[in-house]
């Protein structure tokens, strides 16, 4: 009886904070299918007609899909690196025990990022590389290496050591140690890590809003074209806003049971 | 009357014969990039971008901010001495003195002097063309002109038994009688947002009689000085839209076009978004800011398009800048309703039509004129740090508005702040 | 082994040196200069350093950044917290319950404050049309001085705390079993056994959790760069905040360096000393 209650109330306590949370990116969906007059209507309408007329307008007068494939680009880019830069550097991290490489990349978190912006600039054009996606990838590796380090440097501690001594007893020298025997086994770890490296890359703005230009500029530095000169127009930013959640969101909901161990494991342990 | 014309017919030909001389295919081939925000001027512009590229060969490229953002890009690209922008889009009254002084700004004097009879240089609006040059450097060319406008809601106010306010002083009367009669609107808005505010500022602080800089010293806090911040405070604090401290063009629009301000103080610029949809066509009056105490100086700017110091194709560039702010452009892009820096195109048949098409228009356009007649483009002070200036000025208003301080408080306080700007101005 | 060690962390370390070591020299050497873009920089010492000193608006933003830091922190740990319990005690987590707790810090900065923005709107946002539907006065939110530090304290609030209540639920669920069946052998009531066992075993993950916050929340930028610009006046103008509109939009970047620095350090400092107190509460 007891029990049942308690289970009963926690529910609920469960469910209020789910409505509490769903709220705003309900709104957000919600205002992106308004009509127009209807998105800055005070009262606020909880019933409308539901209208594509903001996703039109957002595709008809951007060019919506180049933002996208840019986006793609610079945080797939950025993920990839990262990840290569980072796998066996947190592996022999992990295996040496000798933390400074991870305790240095970190050094980008403390700092501001407005700090990178100028000489980053002045860097990529000494090297002609200004406005490609290639200064944008690198550019975001800074915010994906640390990432893919500390998630999967707990991964790499679970590896039993006498597996990988055991490999290089065999003969194997530590690449491939790594490349054969650890990186299979710490597979999940790096599904979760590839997963929060894209995100995080797709969600920042400030780089690419200095480096990126028309043609390789992303969508999150794009979005802030909404807020125009004029009344802003809240039901296309809104549409805008959605897609731009869209693919963490769905990555996130697909991955959940993975992510949610790995983020785990990661504070946990580390 | 033959005769005449036959003089007219002689003109024409050798308007003509000097156009066919100006090769317009001279950089065909060359690519240039254009930074631009997202003003109405570029939208308006960009529509006829396949003319340009079929008439000079010349590809363009486009980058896209809005105004902050874009000039966050702009420092950056610029201070690295980088040629990936051409051509962009600056404002010469707000960060003029500094990127002239930086060496930002390409000088597009010589390519005046040199351009075709038909590009009718000498009609440049001539205030805002010195308000854009810099120790002889010309730095833009005018893409428009603009000002803040008073919208009044006639049919409101008339219902109310409320006059428009003749007077400055009269305005707080208007809007304590406004709230009284229409509990449920907002009597007057107008910007609070720090950065923003200035721009509509200005124009109380000039109408009350202040200047900014007298012989050295800031005279932010003259006696004018404070009376035009308390009134502006007053104004929005007891009679404004909730929150107008964070408020801009975009949240003042949308109110008005709403119907729920009854007198909005925004840019003459805001009236196609404000009149979108119609609403307030019919029940609208388009006036300059009501005099004050220093009679009525409104303020007038203008947009305008510079050719960056380290651009390796400054004379492709140039033939866009022509190209986009000839009279015959700028005369298609009046009729979209940007306000032309050119009295020529002003008075041409076609844009007189479209004028008196909408009485409101014609009412719009006589504002921005009488405006451009009298105003000064001062917004915040006439220093290099001049964007500093305005942050300042924006600080004290927004003390005032939110009651944190008396105007004469806030104003000593951001007065320190302000002369230090004057004195580090070489 | 040493070679292999140096060959495989060599290209993630030669990448952090070029990326971040470049930017944190120029920073420094421009921290040292009067530098407004207008002419060559000029060698000034420790000046803008011993200028931040005198700039109320430099302590303005030092006062905000703690404000902002404490409210947010200690908000989003509580709940955080609850949140765990709550989960660990609801019979594992379902799938759609994971991935309505992952949504919120799943979704990019931009897109959750101009969102809240639209929300709070004090003239046309639903937030204040709910509190006065149910009786109370509606709020300005993010246009009050007084209410834009808790304001967006309560966006990053909303964004984290699940976040947080994920890392302190994987504390909890790998917290030894029988400390739990010695206390149910001892009779002790459910919360004792919270505040008195559960608490200080977790005290270890919820430090964690706070230094992986701690350094997000000391350089707040990206929120309020969205909404308010750090107004209204001064009210929620963040050390970061601050600092970039003094470069960027009022140029004197060699003081917005200094200030830049000066804010590196103080995460530094922050983080060394949470780390320290992290090694302090582990069992």
């Amino acid at each position: 009886m007891n029990e049942v209650w308690i289970r009963r109330i926690n529910g609920l306590q469960l469910f209020i904070v789910g409505i509490i949370i769903l709220i705003p990116i309900y709104w957000m969906v919600g205002s992106s299918f308004k009509p127009p007059a209807d998105v800055t209507a005070y009262p606020p309408k909880f019933i409308f007609e539901p209208t594509l007329a903001n996703y039109h307008d957002l595709f008809s007068t951007t060019p919506f899909f180049r933002y996208l494939l840019n986006s793609i680009i610079v945080a797939g880019g950025s993920t990839l690196l990262g990840l290569a830069l980072g796998m066996p550097a947190a592996f022999v991290v992990s295996w040496s025990r000798v933390n400074w490489p991870a305790v240095l990349v970190l050094a980008a978190r403390m700092a501001p990022g407005m700090i990178f912006l100028l000489p980053w600039y002045m860097m990529f054009r000494e090297v002609g590389l200004i406005g490609s996606h290639i200064s944008m990838v690198l550019a975001y590796s800074v915010i994906t290496l640390p990432i893919a380090i500390w998630v999967l440097l707990p991964f790499f501690d679970q590896v039993p050591r006498s597996i990988l001594e055991a490999a290089q007893v065999d003969g194997c020298n530590t690449l491939r140690v790594l490349w054969r025997v650890a990186i299979p086994m710490v597979m999940p770890g790096i599904v979760v890590t590839t997963i929060l490296c894209f995100v995080f890359s797709w969600n920042y703005f400030l780089f690419a809003l200095i480096l990126s230009n028309g043609e390789t500029k992303t969508l999150i530095a794009a979005s802030f074209n909404f807020i125009g000169e004029g009344a802003t127009n809240w039901g296309t930013l809104m549409a805008a806003a959605t897609m731009i959640a869209l693919p963490p969101l769905v990555l996130a909901g697909l991955m959940q049971r993975w992510l949610v161990s790995g983020l785990v494991v990661g504070a946990v342990k580390g | 009357m033959l005769r005449f014309a036959t003089v007219a017919i002689v003109i024409a030909l050798s308007a003509q014969a000097h156009a066919a001389e100006f090769d317009w295919r001279k950089h065909e081939g060359e690519t240039i990039t254009l930074l631009k925000s997202n003003h109405p001027w570029p939208k308006a512009v960009l529509a006829y971008q396949d003319e340009f590229e079929k008439l000079t060969g010349i590809k363009l490229k486009l980058d896209t901010y809005q105004e902050q953002q874009m000039r966050q890009r702009l420092v950056t690209v610029l201070n690295s001495r980088s040629n990936e922008i051409d051509i962009y889009m600056s404002l010469p009254s707000r960060e003029g003195p500094q990127f002239a002084k930086a060496g930002w700004y390409a000088d597009l004097a010589p390519y005046l002097k040199s351009a075709p009879a038909e590009y009718e240089a000498g009609d440049l609006s001539k205030a805002l063309m010195g308000a854009a040059t810099f120790d002889g450097l010309v730095s833009t060319i005018p893409l428009n002109i603009e000002g803040p406008v008073m919208y009044y809601r006639t049919d409101v106010m008339k219902e109310c038994g409320v006059d428009v306010p003749d007077s400055l002083e009269a305005m707080v009367d208007a809007a304590k009688a406004l709230k009284e009669c229409k509990p449920d609107m907002v009597p007057f808005s107008s910007r609070g947002l720090k950065p923003a505010m200035p721009y509509t500022y200005s124009v109380f602080f000039h109408n009350m009689g202040g200047q900014y800089v007298t012989s050295g010293k800031s005279t932010f806090c003259s006696d004018a000085g404070v009376k035009a911040l308390s009134l502006y405070g007053d104004l929005l604090r007891d009679y404004g839209p909730p929150g107008v401290v964070n408020n801009s063009y975009t949240q003042i629009t949308a109110l008005y076009r709403a119907g729920r301000s009854i007198m909005s103080f925004g840019s003459s610029n805001e009236f196609g978004p404000v009149m979108e949809g119609g609403a307030r066509l019919n029940d609208t009056k388009i006036d300059l800011l009501p005099p004050g105490a220093g009679g009525s100086r409104p303020t007038v700017i203008g947009w305008g398009i510079a050719i960056s110091a380290f651009s390796d194709k400054k004379d492709a560039a140039w033939y866009f800048v022509q190209w986009a702010t000839s009279p015959e452009m700028q005369a298609r892009l009046a009729l979209k309703g940007l306000a032309p820096p050119r009295s020529n195109v002003a008075s041409t048949p076609e844009y007189k039509a479209w004028l008196e098409e909408v009485p409101l228009r014609k009412e719009w356009f006589d504002t921005i004129k009488r405006a451009a007649a009298t105003g000064n483009s001062n917004i915040g002070f006439p220093i290099v740090a001049n964007p500093q200036s305005r942050e300042y000025i924006g600080q004290a208003a927004n003390e005032t508005m939110l009651g944190e301080k008396s105007a004469a408080d806030a104003c000593k306080a951001a007065d320190v702040e302000l002369q230090r700007l004057v004195d580090a101005d070489g | 082994m040493r070679r292999g060690f140096l060959l495989l962390c060599a290209p993630a370390v030669l990448f952090t040196l070029v990326m971040i070591a470049f930017p944190f020299g120029y920073g420094f050497w421009m921290s040292l200069q009067k530098f407004d873009f207008t002419g060559a920089p000029q060698f000034i010492g420790s000046a803008n350093y011993l200028r931040l000193m005198d700039d109320p608006r430099f302590w303005t933003g030092m006062r905000v950044t703690i404000l902002l830091y404490v409210i947010s922190l200690v908000s989003q740990l509580i709940i955080g917290t609850y949140l765990a319990v709550l989960l660990h005690s609801s019979k594992g987590l379902r799938n759609l319950v994971r991935t309505v707790i992952i949504s919120p810090f799943i979704m990019p900065p931009v897109v959750v404050g101009m969102t809240w923005l639209v929300l709070l709107d004090p003239s046309i946002g639903a937030a204040n049309y709910v509190l006065t539907k149910v009786g109370l006065p509606p709020s300005e939110w993010l246009a009050s001085p007084q209410w834009v530090v808790p304001t967006i304290a309560m966006i990053d609030t909303w964004q984290w705390s699940p976040y947080i209540a994920l890392i302190v639920l994987g504390g909890l669920q790998s917290l030894p079993v029988s400390v739990y069946e010695a206390a149910q052998i001892d009779g002790a009531p459910r919360r004792a056994v919270f505040w008195r066992i559960t608490l200080p075993l977790l005290m270890p993950t919820i430090a964690t959790a706070a230094i992986l916050r701690s350094v997000d929340l000391l350089r707040f930028f990206d929120i309020i760069y969205i909404t308010t610009q750090g107004g209204p006046g001064n009210a929620s103008a963040t050390l970061n905040i601050y600092g970039f509109r003094m470069g960027f939009e009022f140029f004197e970047f060699g003081y917005a360096s200094a200030l830049v620095i000066t804010l590196s350090t103080v995460v530094l400092g922050s983080v060394l000393a949470l780390t320290r107190l992290r090694n302090a509460v582990t069992w």
